[in-house]
């Protein structure tokens, strides 16, 4: 499952040499990424640059943000501007640089981040680019670059609108430019309202967690209605499930067991569930993380009574994380595909799917997230999976249409696309394939499980609460797909 | 009186009576000695003995009423780690007198003296002592733990012979199993050196060389004074060395330190970095014992000046971040836990572990943001002046034995609010590992 051109790339030597002979084979920057239990810091010592255009309005609580992560602010804000980051800078013992224009900060510069929130026209793109295009070549490596505006249906007139939605393409192909490094960019449309959500968000992407994703476009909201018990003071990061109960469905093998591993790491209690088949390595895995085992087939008619029984007895009927992992194949070009691969892959991708969230939805507490994985081909469409794309397409259609009914409850639903990803079953595509697939993306190589898994764990915690109806796509830049 | 009108119910409950009060009634300490100098072959159990037989001898408190005794160390012998039973022992106190060892890095004897304070209010005595001490000079040398792996299952087979400890010792890497490992202070989790912690502090709060050194100057310049003019004659006690010599007095303080001399100093842990030897404390041997009792059997003693606990904070913050910070989160705490504002506390010290740190701490006390974010406050808890702590100097002139300055500074405080007629002194202490204590002292 190893990318032999990401480990050839991390040899000096061997860049050297490739580069020497002229060679037309590009070396995939290996992805800095990060396992290991949340921090209160997460950007501890890092340089972040930040921009913002005249009249941008997240002054306060990016610098609030950065200061409280552990970033050492360099900031291009204008005078009038940098009283936030001298605020909080001093309360978090964290100086702030005051760059000139073109100045670029000692060290390197771990990302990039602009608040575009203030932009009038589309004349104001200029600034933007400006900011960028005098700091990519400071950016280390697997860095990040981030644009924060408005929703360009939220802009009001049409002036602001064209600026707005001409951000989107200017980071997308920004992330295709900087893939080559490893480094990512997105642009954060926030909705007015819900400027206090950003922060989890930003720790998110600003961090190692989000190495995989690149090019995004992420909406907030205040849509979720916030329960009380969100973050509070300094520890508010740490173990974000701690407490919570979640259902991860198909999560004896890969994707599913790497979610569950990483909630548990998290301090969520764990139900891993899968088919009666797997009961072996699924009862192994619940051991592991000190979860519980249910074995249930999602197709089975009384799976979601099977599901609230074992709640009952196991976790006194409580429930506040479900993932909705479990998912088949059974590819064929459509004029070949017969009826049985088409129900299958329907029944088990979408159909139960849909009848167990209804069933599990009145029993999900208050604070509650609900994730299902789709695919960047349930996106983009792919020759021979006219089954599969329609499941994944039609759960995007599903989640967004509860996203706002749910939220009203305080629950969070999303769902995350992922791309190639280097598993099993990937490593059984024929090689000619399997390598195409791999490259087609802005950071050229394949994901891992663990990408997957720390952003549906992102996802499941209460620093969610400003993503509804989300679809991330977990792809390194797919060429094809939104 | 709400219960006044309830005349009936009020007499079928019983008496209120007021809850006891745990009181300072003094403390001594020995000289504070730069580490290798003339306590070297005191160990840090022999120098709790001369602190704890000074303190009882100054304040003339009966062994026979001793019940209890809860000491404080760091740099623990591992032979017999529990030193506060030893100390009380080779002290000749009564064998009953039940005896407890507590680490808590620099806060160590603030924290016992605490405890102490808290079991007599708890009632579980009636004269207790607390303290704390340290003797760096005597730090252990530890042999790496790779060299009892390979050697213990040997040894500790009764049936092996020369030809095993032969093998056994074959398997020897000189470098790795027989280099003994040098004792530093040293963050465990962050590697660390902790005046590599308190360089990154003065960097990140903005704290120049030339604000340490006035503080370090002020430091040795109180101190100097405070000797000459016999303030501490009744709170240190001389100390018998190893072949005769008697130590009679601090020897870190120096009264003929200049700003002048201070700027000349290299940085001492980081290239151009701006902590020096100057205005960082000196590993130094001590200890520092005081005398807990409860406000009834005090008075019976016919104790009069009395200096009590009003509150105490102990605290911790992520040693990766700031490793010293602590006390701007304790000292506001305890503060809050008096009842009080910082307007209303007379006196404050400060332990100045370097002195980069103790301005970060009270850039950070006086900082709005700070207040609201890490604290709670609807502002900054308050302005502190430099120049107004550490009235007889701090650690940076006295010294700084681990274990000993809780109880160090705990004495000195209770002193000058009966000498001065004051009300309040605010203390505070950071620590290795990032936990910190706070307290606020009452004369009553």
């Amino acid at each position: 499952m190893s990318d032999y051109l990401v480990n050839l790339g991390t040899k000096p030597a061997a860049r050297k040499a490739i580069g020497a002979m002229g060679l037309p084979i590009p070396l995939p920057q290996k992805l800095a990424r990060c396992s290991k239990p949340w921090t209160d810091r997460p950007l501890q010592d890092r340089n972040v640059v930040v921009g913002q255009h005249a009249a941008g309005e997240l002054g306060d609580v990016l610098a609030r943000t950065l200061a409280a992560a552990g970033a050492d602010p360099h900031v291009v804000v204008g005078e009038e501007g940098l009283a936030p980051y001298l605020k909080h800078g001093e309360a978090h013992g964290r100086k702030v640089c005051n760059l000139a224009a073109d100045a670029k900060p000692g060290g390197k510069t771990h990302a990039l981040v602009f608040d575009a929130t203030g932009l009038e026209t589309p004349a104001d793109l200029k600034p933007v680019y400006e900011f960028f295009h005098g700091r990519l070549r400071s950016l280390a490596r697997c860095g990040r670059a981030i644009v924060i505006t408005r929703p360009a249906d939220c802009a009001g007139d049409a002036l602001k609108a064209a600026a707005y939605h001409g951000l989107d393409g200017f980071v997308r192909s920004m992330a295709r430019e900087m893939g080559r490094k490893g480094s990512t960019a997105h642009i954060v449309n926030v909705v007015p309202g819900a400027e206090e959500r950003i922060e989890p968000l930003l720790r998110f992407l600003l961090s190692e967690r989000s190495a995989y994703i690149s090019g995004q476009a992420f909406r907030v909201t205040d849509l979720v209605v916030k329960d009380g018990g969100a973050t509070n003071g300094v520890s508010g990061h740490r173990r974000p499930l701690d407490g919570k109960v979640a259902l991860v469905t198909g999560a004896a093998r890969g994707i599913g067991a790497e979610t569950a591993r990483a909630l548990a790491r998290e301090g969520a209690r764990v139900v891993i569930m899968d088919r009666p088949s797997e009961d072996g390595p699924a009862s192994v895995l619940a051991a592991e993380l000190g979860g519980t085992m249910l074995a249930c087939d999602i197709t089975a008619d009384d799976a979601a009574d099977v599901i609230a029984a074992h709640l009952d007895e196991h976790h006194k009927g409580h429930l506040d994380v479900v993932i909705h992992n479990a998912g088949v194949t059974r590819d064929k070009m459509l004029v070949n595909m017969d009826e049985q691969r088409w129900d299958m892959v329907m029944e088990v991708n979408l159909l139960a799917l849909i009848r167990v969230n209804e069933a599990l939805r009145p029993k999900i507490r208050a604070g509650g997230r609900i994730v299902c994985l789709s695919s960047v081909v349930g996106i983009a469409g792919n020759a021979g999976q006219s089954n599969y794309t329609a499941s994944k397409a039609g759960l995007i259609g599903y989640v967004r249409a509860i996203a706002p009914h749910m939220a009203q409850q305080g629950i969070a639903v999303n769902a995350v696309a992922p791309g190639f990803i280097e598993t099993k079953m990937t490593a059984g595509i024929p090689v000619a394939t399997r390598e195409v697939s791999r490259r087609l993306c802005n950071l050229s190589q394949g994901g891992l499980p663990q990408d997957i898994a720390e952003t549906i764990t992102y996802l499941s915690s209460p620093g969610a609460a400003g993503l509804c109806g989300n679809v991330v796509r977990i792809c390194g830049g797919n060429f094809i797909g939104a | 009186m709400a219960t006044a009108k309830k005349s009936k119910a009020k007499k079928s409950t019983p008496k209120k009576t007021a809850p006891r009060r745990a009181v300072i009634v003094g403390g001594v300490r020995t000289p504070f000695i730069r580490s290798f100098g003339s306590l070297t072959r005191l160990d840090t159990i022999a120098l709790g003995v001369a602190a704890v037989k000074g303190a009882l001898e100054a304040r003339d408190v009966r062994w026979s009423d001793v019940q209890s005794m809860v000491w404080g160390g760091v740099v623990l012998p591992s032979q017999s780690v529990n030193i506060g039973r030893e100390i009380a022992l080779d002290a000749g106190l009564p064998p009953n007198v039940e005896c407890t060892t507590m680490t808590r890095a620099c806060t160590s004897s603030l924290f016992t003296a605490a405890m102490a304070a808290a079991a007599v209010e708890r009632g579980e005595a009636d004269v207790v002592i607390a303290g704390g001490s340290d003797s760096c000079s005597n730090a252990e040398l530890k042999m790496p733990q790779s060299l009892m792996h390979k050697m213990a299952p040997t040894i500790m087979n009764r049936k092996s012979g020369p030809v095993d400890y032969v093998k056994a010792a074959s398997k020897l890497r000189p470098g790795k199993d027989l280099v003994p490992q040098q004792p530093a202070v040293k963050e465990r989790t962050t590697g660390e050196l902790m005046g590599e912690s308190a360089e990154a502090m003065a960097e990140r709060n903005g704290i120049t060389r030339e604000a340490q050194d006035a503080l370090a100057f002020q430091s040795h310049e109180r101190a100097a004074a405070a000797v000459a003019s016999g303030r501490f004659a009744d709170e240190i006690v001389p100390v018998d060395a190893p072949g005769g010599k008697r130590v009679l007095a601090d020897n870190i303080i120096r009264g003929d330190v200049t700003l002048e001399k201070l700027a000349k100093l290299r940085s001492a842990f980081k290239k151009d970095g701006t902590l020096t030897a100057g205005n960082s404390s000196a590993l130094t041997d001590g200890a520092a014992a005081v005398v807990i009792m409860s406000e009834e059997k005090a008075r019976a003693l016919g104790y009069t000046d009395l200096v009590a606990f009003k509150s105490w904070s102990f605290d911790a913050v992520d040693p990766a971040d700031q490793l010293l910070m602590g006390p701007a989160i304790s000292m506001p705490h305890a503060t809050q836990r008096a009842g009080m504002k910082l307007t209303d506390v007379d006196i404050v010290d400060i332990h100045e572990a370097f002195a980069a740190q103790v301005l970060a701490v009270i850039k950070m006390m006086g900082n709005e943001e700070f207040g609201r974010q890490r604290l709670g406050l609807k502002g900054a808890f308050g302005d502190i002046d430099p120049t107004n702590i550490n009235l007889h100097g701090g650690s940076i002139a006295l010294g700084h034995p681990f274990a000993a300055t809780g109880a160090r500074m705990v004495t000195t405080m209770a002193n000058e609010l009966i000498a001065t007629g004051k009300g309040t002194a605010l203390l505070g202490i950071c620590g290795a590992g990032g936990v910190s204590a706070g307290a606020v002292l009452e004369q009553i």
